[in-house]
């Protein structure tokens, strides 16, 4: 469906020194410098798969998602995409798939949100029957009626996005690339339309590849993840994947009778716990112990903890996908492990 | 059949976006008067010198006021059916490359330059098309224009043409854009050389009659078909001669457009 093969991309940036000296001394003579927003990226996606593609900042995710709808070039590496390869006959082979920026509306600003769609409807040459079942389809989904009447820029983000996603779809696309749909979306708004890109999904097994920096998004939503970080992929895989391999970190909560009994508590040596696998905190109520569970096992810190105190309430929870992810982008976590 | 739909549907969004615009001139309607006001005092300052400085001699290079008139609104028909259609090529060098705003023109599936095109239609150029219009009342029953059915075929196709010369200055220069980001203020120093081709050429000293003749040809939009129209000769070179630029350059234009769309680099978001 999606192959992407050693993908990458530079840009030219003209080195300026600062102030209008620099900038008058670069006019004539320009100094260029070669950035590389994406280094040696391979990935590849199979039909009707929601993947999640993830990284900080600055990591090169815009970049490849622009790459894979056609609007950059690569400098280098292949991908294909329905058998077709984006930026050769761009004209065709955007009709089979659908973009959706979060940062900034693909909609015409003065244009009623009805009027946008008839617009789109030619531009696809879409037919008059399937255009109303799929305008019901998208109505039912993405609940347009309340502003389908409004131009765009009446439109309060939330209800721009789910109008924006309507457009990528009102073509039927195969694959919908959305970057950062929910992106400054409040928590409601964000739920409905995680579900609208399930209902989707489901609807015309459409591939659907997205960049978020909300790990609900993934967690809810993705099949599988790659993450990408300053240009390279860091990892590919799916999220129980990413929390055994670099999961091992454990958190320990329990309520004690008495908060004073952790001045007796010594995890550290007892289990002989350097500074990395383990940190403990209080808020006066409640302990939090986090370990590494490579290093001392579940079984280990439970007994420990009940034989030294009595626990009005005792869990312990998986490692938070955010804080892997957190690790990787800090490059806490050894990739190599 | 597939090229005659094409069109259809091309005649059709430009409809909905036609529609749009005159519609949003209802709900601006200030700002709408006071462009056409401003435009008409323009017009209307212009032909004002040009009626003081013939009180005071009786021709110009051999050209009557009248006569004058005639090139004069000749060059706004043009200049405005450019400005109606194509006006959105100007926020090509200003903003829409700069910004990243491009984006969105390449993951439709029609040509990019129809999609930046086709969604602006500038309703203020209408001023301009009704003073040409006018002038151009006014001055044909007075200088010896013979109407006929070949004239008026030749009237369409030389002020067709014309446009594209227009538009093609516009597209070559807007398109710098794709490299350089921004490139509105090339676009303004080429364009408004169209303001030397409203009188006769015969008038400038030779740099400029070269200039707007093979450079920026801007006298193939007004003065050579004007003077077809007003003396009847040379059809080949001053009506020819407009049709082969604006070819050129529209060619030249979407050559260098292809290439800047391949050479587009977006803007981080």
């Amino acid at each position: 469906m999606i192959y992407v093969e050693n993908l990458k991309k530079e840009f030219k940036k003209t080195i300026k020194d600062p102030g209008l000296k620099g900038s008058i001394k670069s006019f004539f003579k320009p100094q260029n410098e070669i950035i590389t927003a994406v280094k040696d990226i391979s990935f590849h996606v199979p039909k009707g798969e929601i993947l999640g593609f993830i990284g900080p900042n600055g990591a090169g995710k815009s970049t490849v998602i622009k790459m894979l709808t056609g609007i950059l070039t690569p400098t280098s590496g292949r991908c294909e995409i329905n058998g077709k390869i984006p930026y050769k006959n761009r004209k065709n082979y955007v009709k089979e798939i659908g973009v959706v920026f979060g940062q900034r509306t693909q909609l015409w600003w003065d244009l009623a949100l009805r009027e946008t769609y008839t617009v789109l409807k030619e531009i696809y040459e879409v037919d008059d029957e399937s255009f109303k079942t799929r305008m019901a389809f998208l109505n039912e989904v993405l609940e347009l009626e309340d502003f389908i009447t409004n131009p765009v820029r009446t439109l309060s983000l939330g209800q721009r996005m789910r109008a924006d996603i309507a457009a990528s779809l009102l073509h039927s696309p195969k694959v919908l690339f959305l970057d950062e749909p929910t992106i400054g979306l409040d928590v409601v708004v964000k739920d409905n339309i995680r579900k609208a890109i399930k209902a989707i999904n489901a609807e015309k097994n459409t591939t659907v590849i997205l960049t978020t920096h909300d790990l609900k998004d993934v967690e809810n939503l993705c099949d599988r993840i790659v993450m990408i970080d300053k240009g390279s992929k860091v990892f590919d895989g799916d999220i129980s994947d990413l929390k055994s391999r670099f999961g091992e970190s454990r958190e320990l909560n329990f309520v004690p009778e008495n908060i004073d009994i952790i001045k007796t508590l010594d995890y550290k040596n007892e289990f002989k716990l350097s500074d990395d696998d383990f940190e403990l905190s209080d808020n006066g109520v409640e302990v939090n112990v986090r370990f590494n569970s490579n290093k001392v096992s579940v079984e280990k810190m439970l007994n420990y903890t009940l034989s030294k105190t009595h626990v009005k309430d005792i869990n312990v929870t998986d490692a938070d996908i955010e804080e892997i992810i957190k690790g990787i982008y800090r490059s806490e976590v050894n990739l190599d492990a | 059949m597939k090229m005659l739909r094409k069109i259809h549907r091309m005649f059709k969004l430009h409809r909905i976006f036609i529609k749009q615009d005159l519609k949003k001139l209802m709900e601006y309607k200030i700002d709408f008067l006071t462009g056409a006001i401003g435009m008409l005092l323009t017009q209307a300052i212009n032909i004002f010198f040009l009626s003081v400085i013939f009180a005071r001699i009786p021709n110009l290079e051999g050209y009557s006021f009248e006569q004058i008139i005639f090139i004069y609104g000749f060059a706004l028909l043009p200049k405005s059916i450019d400005h109606l259609f194509f006006d959105n090529l100007w926020a090509i060098g200003h903003f829409i490359i700069r910004k990243g705003d491009f984006d969105k023109y390449l993951t439709r599936p029609v040509s990019t330059l129809f999609a930046v095109t086709v969604e602006k239609f500038q309703v203020d150029a209408f001023g301009e098309l009704v003073v040409g219009i006018m002038l151009l009342g006014y001055s044909v029953p007075k200088i010896a224009v013979s109407i006929n059915f070949v004239n008026v075929i030749l009237f369409v196709v030389a002020i067709f043409f014309a446009t594209f010369i227009y538009t093609g200055v516009k597209l070559i220069t807007s398109a710098i854009a794709f490299w350089t980001k921004r490139s509105g203020n090339i676009t303004y120093m080429f364009y408004m050389i169209n303001d030397f081709a409203k009188y006769p050429t015969t008038i400038y000293n030779r740099v400029v009659r070269t200039v707007i003749t093979y450079i920026v040809p801007f006298a193939f939009t007004a003065f050579f078909p004007a003077s077809y129209f007003i003396t009847g000769g040379n059809v080949w070179y001053n009506i020819g001669g407009t049709v082969v630029m604006a070819v050129v350059l529209m060619a030249v234009g979407i050559f260098v457009w292809n290439k800047g769309v391949s050479a587009y680099e977006s803007a981080g978001s």
